[in-house]
């Protein structure tokens, strides 16, 4: 045991200082597609993408990060319009705000401050169930990154838990298959209140490739709400961590809420 | 005993000239082999070849030519693929008469095409699983079925597993998979051949960069073009990093298993490393985007950062796997967990690292050579063991292994041209790949038409070795079934696709 | 008050004959006799009264009378008061004639053998208990099995007798009279008086079920119909009796090897007694080990009292045979209750296995609580009766550092390790008996129903035990009291201090509360659900059980009585001989297709039925075998016998006169 300890020790600390610090994504990262330039747009660039997150409507072009998989294939067509943009906080509370459309650069340092005062501040920690309802796997690796000593969310008053009685938050990878449905939904029923949805993933939230192939349900808010929507084929785990802490918000928000209601 | 490699077909010719099978030769590139057959005549040819110790690899019920039914069994050195066209009948003499690793296959072909396989012993529908049907093969006092899954304890994929015990041991496993189903390979339809790979990447997420190569080969063969040769040496670089991670996770899996929380750490400091590593080199920590027909995308690091990257990491990983294996709290629950013999892997014709554990040295990197691997060489680590220890250490030889390749892929490197994609033509085809992901061999086949993906069909390793899971329990108690589990290293979206 | 007590052995004299007319008209008479000890009993153990009821002289065995002084008071307030409880629950179902009749023939040899005197009314006493175990074990001849563990029970008895037939001659050789008063302080014994121990130990310990003599005790439990299992069990207090009496009370301080052994004897047998409890399927059958288990416990506290005794420490004498009284008392409550109970499941179910039950909570309520609570003091669950007679039994095996002899103080240590071990395994065997016939969903028989009638035995023995726990300190000063006459000192001066608080008889070493913790754990849980209710004001909304996502049968996926306990007989194969093997089953001829199944075939070996019972069985059987040769039938040897005896007395007298 002693030897783990020296290794431990040699090694140093490597755990971001995220919510509080900012966490920069390395150059080229694949964080989230930017539209530089949204008028003056030929309907054909809706062809460029594999999934259909581009839509041109009266030459105003329009990015579902919903459905956005990263590939970079519209950058290739037109870097004039589009650009990659290495960017870990991307989740956003409800889906039409992933409909891009840039987050001024200043809310975003409002936000971060914002997350980083509810984690010193959650007094309650939140627990969070996991369901897989047909993922590719990627975005399993990626939550359970969540627990290992580069991020650590167990600082923040994360925690998993495989029981959902006791789980706060429910964090859903995958589009919903036929077969996942009754058992997602199951484990909605059985999770106390007050609850969060997360759906974590492209396939989360929108169905992403897979979808017109008839048997995914086409993202989880097709059969539960959603509370914080994390795009991202797959989400990074700071990604995961942002949309955590925001979901983490509506929770102790939502119990502030009860007891103010309360006669 | 030795290792035994997949043999090599002798004298192919004058097998498969029998005159009771009918076989016509039809054109095939250079490692593959392909007889049409008539459709009762398709078990004999098949049970042949499998009676040669050919691995039965797929079943497809595929579309082009023509309606037709293709059985592919892999030998060391070549691939053949057996055509049964249809003409209309839906009946058709199953192979799991003499073969167990047709079990499955034939039953999912009953699901989506509606091929009955005459003598198939348990036909039951395997694609839209119920979870709430309960399975009982023991009859005995006091024993029940404990139910684990599809929703399952942990940040785990979703499959669901029916545990018969009589309170400590486990009597009988089944394996549900099929709950992800996401129905890709009819995705496949029309698309680009840069959207089918991206598509590809997806199907098995964690095996991300393999199912690519094998896609993109598939689709190379189909069109006669090959890669550049720096696009197959960064290829191997990113196939090895891949197989690095899917192993690292193993490891940091079955210490979590053992409760060996600095092991957890230690490996998933690692791992992340890694991770971290492919994401700077490639912008995705999974190297998505990375393979595009007919070569690679431009990398965002020089050889030598991705060297001394690896330098640091190697130096970490000995002293950590040295503890690791050291600490008998660990290395005691993996002792004679799931233990699975030579026969077992071949009967199931298991693939992967699950195979090498126990002595079957298939590996498709080696046997049947593709991309880089040609001239870089090098023989399957093997393991005689057959438990989950086997399989671990297998896992940390290949480990060494994939560095050692990449450190050879990158020797060389500044003798080739600086081209990383070549075009490749639009033409009507069809063609198989392979490629060996971390959990085992994968096979595609595509056809093409008109520049387009016309048809895909997936052989997955994991679907092919889940069977081997429910069979390796013998004498094991419920507290092993997470080590012999994560052992296997399977993923369930790859085997439900 | 000595009319009463010669009341209470009349009417039960006349139980035994009044089921000729009518068995509730016996059974109501033998809870009238039971009720009139009980008192008499109670009185005497507290020192109130005395009674005596003269019988005369016997056949020239000399004078005989049923005393009852302190310590036959206490055993007469036991057996009464179960006697009382299990009659009225055979008052309410009445039972045959014949079993009617038994049970009060039980109880009446029972009351005798405690109140006599003298040793030749004890032993016809002593053999009426054994004739009668017999009879009523084999009362039902159709159910297999049954004559088996009569006979079986009844050799170990008749065994056991011979042993006592044979110590009381050798007593009497030395003293020349049958009463018990004359055995007291016989000195000049010498070796003798180890083998006149070894002897009472083997006659008393046969029905108690000293080890190895346990395995005829769970077969005759489960032979034993209805309710008259509950009777069964008061019986075997008359061995205690025998044991507190003659042991400790008459033969004296002995050498120190006595205590030992049966800390070493009780210790194992809890042991072995457990370990064969918690595989049980059969309701009777568990609670026949667990008979033995406890049985064993109290040997271990007996066990001490006799250390204590021979070492002339009468503190460590009064901790040990007050922890065994405890755990006699606490054990000879709650085992009629668990029969009872046991009974009320086979007539609401009927079912006399744990397998296909399940989820009786809901539909037998009143069971499930008289159960419960009988399972929580034989668990030894704090704060109630159970446990504070281990607690006891515990402090008592931790004095041995007060002894000078090493290997006394290992055994003591030994005593307590065993002691700790089957109170583990007990907790699970109990949770598993419980939980597999109460909680949880049903399994195979889905209509159960409470028996009717009022169930006054049941509801008051469950009573008295629930209520006996937190009254510990009373108990024990009533006990202190009783044990007087055997301790030469009131034991309960040291061991009860204000306020309520008990220590085992040493000052200053530990203390227990159990009247405390009787008021405080409900207390807080009470607080806190109301807290919780009026604080926090939680809302409550149902959910279905969570089975990983799906929605199965619960009652085909929960666990079975028998997979909780499979992994003690995993862990502890060697000592069951435990062996599994998957066995392919011939495939169904009507359904073709089906896959085939295959059976799981579990084979185990009962060490002490195998290695020791079965051997001297056949050995037994061959020597009478050998014995028939004498038997020719030809009157002309049976007259050579009778010569050769005549010459053998002929010859053997003039050697003895000189």
């Amino acid at each position: 045991m002693l030897e783990w300890l020296a290794r431990g020790l040699h090694k140093g600390i490597v755990t971001t200082g995220y919510p509080r610090r900012p966490e920069p994504a390395p150059a080229g990262f694949r964080g989230r597609v930017a539209v530089i330039e949204a008028g003056a747009a030929d309907p054909s660039l809706e062809d460029v993408c594999p999934t259909g997150a581009i839509t041109v409507r009266d030459g105003d072009v329009a990015l579902d990060r919903g459905r956005c998989i990263l590939c970079g294939l519209c950058v290739a067509a037109d870097p004039a319009r589009f650009t990659l943009v290495s960017d870990f906080e991307t989740a956003a509370g409800s889906r039409w705000a992933l409909v891009v459309g840039e987050p001024p650069v200043a809310t975003l340092d409002a936000v971060r401050r914002t997350l980083g005062d509810r984690s010193r501040t959650l007094r309650r920690s939140i627990h969070i169930r996991h369901v897989d309802a047909g993922s590719d796997g990627a975005d399993e690796w990626e939550i359970s990154a969540l627990t290992n000593p580069y991020y650590d969310m167990q600082r923040l008053g994360l925690y998993f838990t495989p029981a959902p009685r006791h789980a706060d938050v429910l964090l859903v990878t995958g589009g919903v298959t036929e077969s996942m449905r009754a058992p997602l939904a199951r484990t909605y029923e059985v999770m106390p209140s007050p609850k969060a949805v997360v759906a974590a993933g492209t396939d989360a939230c929108s169905g992403g490739f897979a979808l017109p192939a008839g048997e995914v349900a086409g993202g989880v808010d097709q059969v539960l709400p959603v509370h914080v929507y994390v795009p991202g084929s797959p989400p990074s785990p700071i990604a995961l961590l942002h949309g955590l802490l925001l979901a983490a918000g509506i929770v102790t928000n939502e119990i502030a809420n009860e007891r103010q209601a309360q006669p | 005993m030795k290792p035994e490699p997949l043999r090599r077909l002798e004298d192919p010719s004058e097998l498969l000239a029998q005159p009771r099978l009918a076989a016509v030769v039809e054109d095939a590139p250079g490692d593959e082999r392909r007889l049409k057959l008539p459709l009762a005549r398709l078990d004999a040819a098949a049970e042949l070849l499998v009676e040669r110790h050919g691995r039965l690899v797929g079943m497809f019920c595929v579309d082009r030519p023509e309606p037709s039914l293709l059985v592919s069994i892999a030998f060391r050195g070549e691939l053949i693929a057996l055509r049964a066209p249809l003409e209309g009948e839906v009946e058709y003499p199953s192979l799991a008469r003499f073969s167990r690793a047709a079990l499955l296959p034939e039953r999912e072909l009953h699901d989506r095409f509606g091929l009955v396989p005459v003598g198939h012993p348990e036909l039951t529908p395997i694609l839209h699983p119920d979870p709430d049907r309960i399975t009982r093969d023991v009859i005995g006092a006091g024993t029940f079925v404990m139910p684990y899954g599809p929703v399952r304890s942990g940040i785990f994929e979703s499959i669901q597993y029916e545990i018969e015990t009589g309170g400590e041991d486990v009597l009988a496993l089944h394996v549900r998979p099929f709950f992800k189903h996401r129905a890709l390979e009819q995705r496949f339809r029309d698309l680009p051949y840069e959207h089918g790979t991206l598509l590809a990447e997806r199907v098995a997420g964690i095996a991300t960069v393999a199912h690519a190569l094998a896609f993109a080969q598939a689709v190379e063969r189909a069109t006669g073009v090959e890669a550049t040769r720096r696009a197959q040496r960064w290829r191997v670089v990113h196939a090895e990093l891949e197989r690095i991670a899917n192993h690292l996770d193993v490891a940091m899996k079955l210490a979590d298993d053992a409760a060996l929380a600095v092991g957890v750490a230690r490996f998933g400091i690692l791992k992340e490393e890694i991770m971290r590593l492919r994401a700077r080199l490639c912008g995705s920590r999974f190297g998505r985007g990375v393979v595009v027909p007919g070569g690679v995308s431009a990398p965002l690091l020089a050889p030598n950062d991705v060297l001394r990257a690896l330098d640091e990491f190697e130096r970490d990983l000995r002293r950590d796997r040295r503890l690791l294996l050291a600490t008998t709290s660990f290395t005691d629950r993996l002792i004679g967990s799931g233990r699975l013999d030579f026969a077992a892997i071949e009967s199931y014709a298991g693939v992967g690292p699950v195979a090498r554990g126990s002595g079957v040295a298939t590996d498709a990197r080696f046997e049947r050579p593709y991309g880089a691997y040609v001239r870089l060489g090098g023989d399957p680590v093997t393991s005689e063991e057959g438990d989950a220890q086997g399989r671990l250490l297998v896992r940390f030889g290949e480990i060494r292994q994939s560095l050692h390749l990449i450190r050879q892929a990158f020797e060389r490197l500044d003798k080739y041209g600086p081209e990383l994609r070549a075009d490749l033509p639009p033409v009507d085809a069809t063609g198989f790949g392979w490629a060996e992901a971390p959990m085992g061999e994968v096979v595609y086949w595509v056809a093409l038409g008109g520049g387009r993906v016309r048809s895909t069909r997936i052989a997955s390793p994991s679907l092919r070795n889940w069977p081997l899971f429910a069979a390796s329990f013998r004498g094991d108690v419920l507290t092993d079934f997470s080590f012999i589990e994560h052992s296997f290293g399977l993923t369930p979206a790859g085997a439900d696709r | 008050m000595t009319w009463i007590l010669g009341a209470g052995f009349v009417a039960l004299a006349a139980a035994v004959l009044l089921p000729l007319l009518s068995p509730r008209l016996g059974a109501l008479a033998a809870a009238a006799g039971c009720v009139l000890l009980a008192v008499v009993g109670f009185g005497s153990a507290a020192g109130w009264t005395h009674a005596t009821v003269q019988l005369g002289t016997w056949l020239g065995f000399g004078d005989s009378a049923l005393v009852c002084d302190r310590l036959a008071g206490i055993f007469f307030a036991l057996v009464g008061g179960t006697g009382a409880a299990v009659s009225l629950a055979l008052f309410e179902r009445p039972p045959t004639r014949l079993v009617a009749s038994l049970h009060a023939l039980i109880l009446l040899a029972v009351a005798t053998v405690i109140g006599v005197d003298q040793a030749f009314v004890f032993l016809l006493a002593w053999e009426t208990i054994t004739l009668s175990l017999y009879l009523i074990a084999s009362a039902d001849r159709d159910r297999p099995g049954n004559l088996v563990a009569a006979y079986f029970g009844a050799g170990l008895s008749k065994l056991g007798g011979a042993c006592l037939l044979a110590a009381f001659g050798l007593l009497y050789a030395h003293t020349h009279t049958f009463e018990f008063s004359g055995w007291m302080h016989v000195s000049d014994l010498g070796a003798t008086r180890s083998v006149v121990f070894v002897l009472l130990l083997l006659g008393f310990g046969s029905k108690i079920g000293v080890l190895p003599l346990q395995g005829a005790l769970p077969p005759l439990y489960v032979a034993s119909p209805g309710a008259s299992a509950a009777t069964v069990t008061i019986a075997f207090n008359a061995g205690f009796y025998g044991l507190w009496r003659l042991v400790f009370g008459t033969l004296g301080p002995g050498p120190m090897w006595w205590g030992e052994l049966l800390i070493v004897l009780g210790g194992l047998g809890a042991l072995v007694g457990i370990l064969y409890a918690v595989t049980q399927d059969e309701t009777k059958r568990f609670l026949g080990f667990s008979s033995v288990e406890h049985g064993g416990i109290i040997l271990l506290g007996f066990g001490v009292a006799l250390v204590g005794q021979s070492t002339h420490k009468p503190d460590l004498a009064a901790v040990g045979l007050l922890a065994a009284t405890l755990q006699l008392i606490a054990h000879g409550i709650a085992k009629p209750l668990a029969f009872l109970g046991a009974n009320r499941i086979e007539d609401g179910t009927g079912e006399e296995t744990m397998r296909p039950l399940g989820g009786l909570a809901a539909r037998m309520p009143r069971t499930a609580i008289g159960f419960g609570i009988a399972m929580v003091t034989l668990a030894a669950l704090p704060p109630f009766a159970g446990f504070v007679s281990e607690w006891f039994t515990f402090e008592a095996l931790l004095q041995g550092f007060r002894l000078d002899s090493t290997l006394a103080q290992l055994i003591m240590a030994l005593g307590a390790a065993l002691l700790a071990l089957t109170a583990g395994i007990g907790l699970l065997a109990f949770a598993r008996l419980y939980g597999g016939i109460f909680l949880g969903r049903a399994r195979t028989v889905l209509d159960a129903c409470e028996p009717s009638g009022p169930g006054l035995g049941f509801v008051g023995l469950s009573l008295v035990l629930l209520l006996l726990g937190p009254a510990a300190p009373w108990e024990i000063r009533w006990l202190g009291r009783g044990l007087e006459g055997l301790l030469g000192f009131n034991l309960s001066a040291s061991t009860i201090k204000w306020p309520l608080t008990l220590g085992p008889v040493y000052p200053n070493f530990s203390v227990l509360a159990p009247t405390w913790l009787a008021l405080g754990i409900p207390t807080f849980l009470l607080a806190a659900a109301a807290l919780v209710k009026l604080l926090l004001r939680p809302h409550v909304r149902r959910a279905p059980v969570w089975l990983s996502g799906t929605a199965m049968d619960i009652s085909a996926v929960q666990y079975t009585p028998e997979a909780y306990a499979n992994p003690i007989r995993v862990v502890l194969a060697g000592a069951y001989g435990f062996r599994r093997s998957l066995e392919p089953v011939p495939p169904d001829p009507t359904a073709p297709d089906e896959p085939g199944k295959r059976a799981l075939v579990t084979r185990v070996v009962p060490a002490f039925e195998h290695y020791l019972y079965r051997p001297v069985e056949h050995g037994a059987l061959w020597l009478s075998g050998q014995a028939r040769r004498f038997q020719s039938g030809r009157l002309s040897t049976y007259l050579l016998y009778v010569l050769i005896v005549l010459l053998a007395v002929l010859a053997l007298i003039p050697a003895l006169r000189s």
